[in-house]
């Protein structure tokens, strides 16, 4: 099994949806303020070159140097320099404070002689533009963003209807019901695939368990016939009064086999009935009456007594006949294991059915008690189902059973809820 | 008393058949559903032995025919079947008892004559031999008109014994007989021992008797002069 841990699809759906989209935001974003910057240096060094131009064909017209501070300053100087662009923080009278600007300085020669041109831009204007691109792009992103998240979840949910209601009409099919699915029809190609294969599986399941059902009956009929023949076949021979005490003896015991073939067969039919849920009454019964009935029907045949000295009522949900296999089961186990010196006490509470006999050490396998043709004691002639049955019972019906070994008692609790 | 086996198993029917026979009852048989059909529609039975089972149809069919036709007839159910479904559905449809295969002929002869006693086939609800009188509907035992006390087990092994009487029971059906599936409990029948000689105590010197031990095998309920 897959332990791992499960979400809703179309939660799934919308995690990823946000996941990528939120990245792809960040990188655009991100990207966006790069290239703008990009594009803003390139077209303010463009635009400070023709100011630095239009500044030269002034002086040459002119003749002399044009200062307006803080953008324009030019001055007469001895050598040409290389022209170099970089930013810088000048006092702005405007504005009486310091500002970032940024400088191109060019050299020029203009009528023989040498010049120093600075041209300057305000910084500032430029971030706020690069500012104002930046957050109208994350706005108009974040609204198709939302919608689109919103939309597509819509969409999604519809889109996959057909198949949440298809999931619940699969979890309440039952095999026991004998009525194929009905699922319903989509246009989706994937999803019209996926009921046709479920389809298919779920009528296979039907028609194997149909068969199965069939086959266990069919062996029991098919078995106990011939057992019927042997056990008639048997007491005719006893009947007819000619036969010597070697020969009785040997058919007693052919007697006795045929007779522990057909317990064994019709405790397996029992078992793959309760395994098949084919008992499907859940009515309330007085545990406590059946439970008498039962040790009555021990009477004469326990060579232990069976003590019953605490009795509360106990009152259960299940099937009369299930309950009956219960009683029978524990008190046979019980009887089977418990020395001639031993007792059997039984208890009931309003919850509880407490079954203890005596014995001598606690059991060794106690996690195997309840499998099939387990047997603690090999020298019993038990079948090892008594407790196997009772086991699936208490699992169909939601009883729970524990065996514990105290005071030199083997104890074993049902609880009814 | 004629007694219709509408049984499949040709091998299961001879042998319930010799069995009967020694009762001196008439036995005839039918194979399959349509011969079942047409020999419950000709003759008349005191009692019929049906398999649910049958090759070419459900017996169950046959019996719900037979009450519908609103013939007065026993029926005893035989069925490979342990399904309580059946059990309770063949018993719903009129029936009066139902065995499950395989069982001892001994027992289907008691259950038998439990189904003949019953009051709606007039029956004769007493059973008697020599000074020893049970009165069924009361679960009731006198002998020489006096009533003896007797468990419940002593009372059906009492019954048991004379419905089976000069037949030979061994241990192991009378334990079968009086505690069914129970008996997986023990590993040795001899306990049967301790039960037959309460019972003979209280059937008195006369009747006490009856119950014959054979050796090593089982009893014989008889009659002293046989």
């Amino acid at each position: 099994m897959n332990h791992k841990k499960k979400i809703k699809l179309l939660k799934k759906i919308s995690r990823s949806f946000l996941t990528y989209g939120l990245l792809a935001m960040i990188l655009s974003v991100i990207a966006l303020y790069f290239i703008t910057k990009y594009i803003i240096k390139d077209e303010t060094e463009e635009s400070l070159n023709s100011q630095a131009f239009r500044i030269e064909k002034l002086i040459e017209k002119e003749g002399v140097p044009i200062n307006v501070h803080p953008i324009i300053n030019t001055q007469e100087v001895k050598y040409i320099g290389t022209q170099r662009i970089k930013d810088t923080i000048l006092y702005d009278p405007a504005e009486e404070e310091l500002e970032p600007y940024m400088e191109l300085i060019t050299y020029k020669k203009i009528n023989e002689r040498a010049y120093k041109i600075s041209v300057r831009t305000k910084v500032v204007e430029l971030y706020d533009i690069l500012q104002a691109i930046i957050l109208s792009y994350i706005v108009i992103l974040l609204t198709v963003f939302l919608a689109q998240y919103y939309l597509s979840r819509k969409n999604t949910a519809l889109v996959w209807k057909p198949f949440f209601n298809n999931l619940k009409k699969i979890k309440t099919f039952s095999i026991q019901s004998n009525k194929a699915i009905n699922l319903e029809e989509t246009d989706i190609e994937e999803f019209s695939e996926l009921n046709t294969e479920i389809k298919t599986l779920t009528n296979k399941v039907i028609s194997d368990y149909q068969n199965l059902k069939q086959f266990t009956e069919d062996v029991s009929h098919e078995i106990q016939t011939p057992l019927a023949n042997i056990q008639a076949k048997i007491g005719n021979l006893f009947d007819e009064n000619q036969i010597n005490e070697k020969q009785y003896n040997l058919l007693i015991e052919i007697s006795n086999n045929a007779r522990r073939l057909a317990t064994l067969n019709k405790k397996l039919i029992l078992l793959a009935k309760i395994e098949n849920q084919q008992f499907k009454t859940s009515n309330q019964i007085n545990f406590t009456n059946i439970l008498k009935k039962s040790i009555e029907s021990f009477e004469g045949l326990n060579k232990v007594p069976i003590l019953t000295r605490e009795m509360e009522p106990l009152e259960i949900n299940g099937d009369p006949y299930l309950a009956g296999i219960i009683a029978d089961n524990l008190l046979s186990n019980a009887i089977k294991y418990t020395s001639s010196e031993g007792e059997i006490i039984i208890k009931t509470t309003t919850n509880e059915f407490i079954v203890s006999n005596s014995g001598e050490a606690a059991i060794k396998n106690p996690e195997k008690l309840y499998d099939r043709f387990y047997k603690e004691n090999t020298t019993k002639k038990s079948l090892g189902l008594g407790l196997a049955i009772v086991k699936k019972i208490c699992d169909n019906y939601g009883y729970t059973i524990s065996y514990t070994f105290s005071n030199n008692m083997h104890v074993f609790k049902l609880t009814f809820n | 008393m004629k007694i219709l086996i509408a049984e499949d198993e040709i091998t299961l029917q001879e042998s319930i058949i010799k069995f009967l026979n020694r009762d001196a009852h008439i036995c005839e048989t039918a194979s399959d559903y349509y011969e079942a059909i047409s020999k419950v529609s000709i003759y008349e039975y005191d009692l019929i032995l049906l398999d649910i089972n049958l090759i070419t149809g459900n017996g169950l069919d046959l019996l719900k025919l037979i009450k519908k036709e609103g013939k007065k007839i026993p029926v005893i159910i035989i069925s490979a079947n342990n399904s309580l479904d059946d059990k309770v559905e063949g018993l719903d449809l009129g029936a009066d008892d139902y065995l499950t295969k395989p069982f001892h002929l001994t027992e289907l002869n008691s259950r038998i004559k439990a189904v003949m006693r019953r009051g709606k086939y007039d029956g004769d609800s007493n059973i008697s031999f020599n000074e020893i009188k049970i009165k069924t509907d009361a679960m009731q035992a006198y002998v020489n008109e006096k009533p003896i006390q007797l468990t419940k087990k002593e009372y059906d092994l009492l019954v048991y014994f004379i419905t089976n009487k000069n037949r030979v029971l061994s241990k192991e059906v009378i334990a079968e007989h009086l505690w069914g599936d129970n008996i997986d409990t023990v590993d040795s029948f001899d306990f049967i021992y301790v039960h037959i000689n309460h019972l003979r105590k209280k059937l008195t010197d006369v009747a006490a008797n009856y119950i014959r031990t054979v050796y090593r095998i089982g009893y014989k309920f008889m009659d002293e002069d046989m």
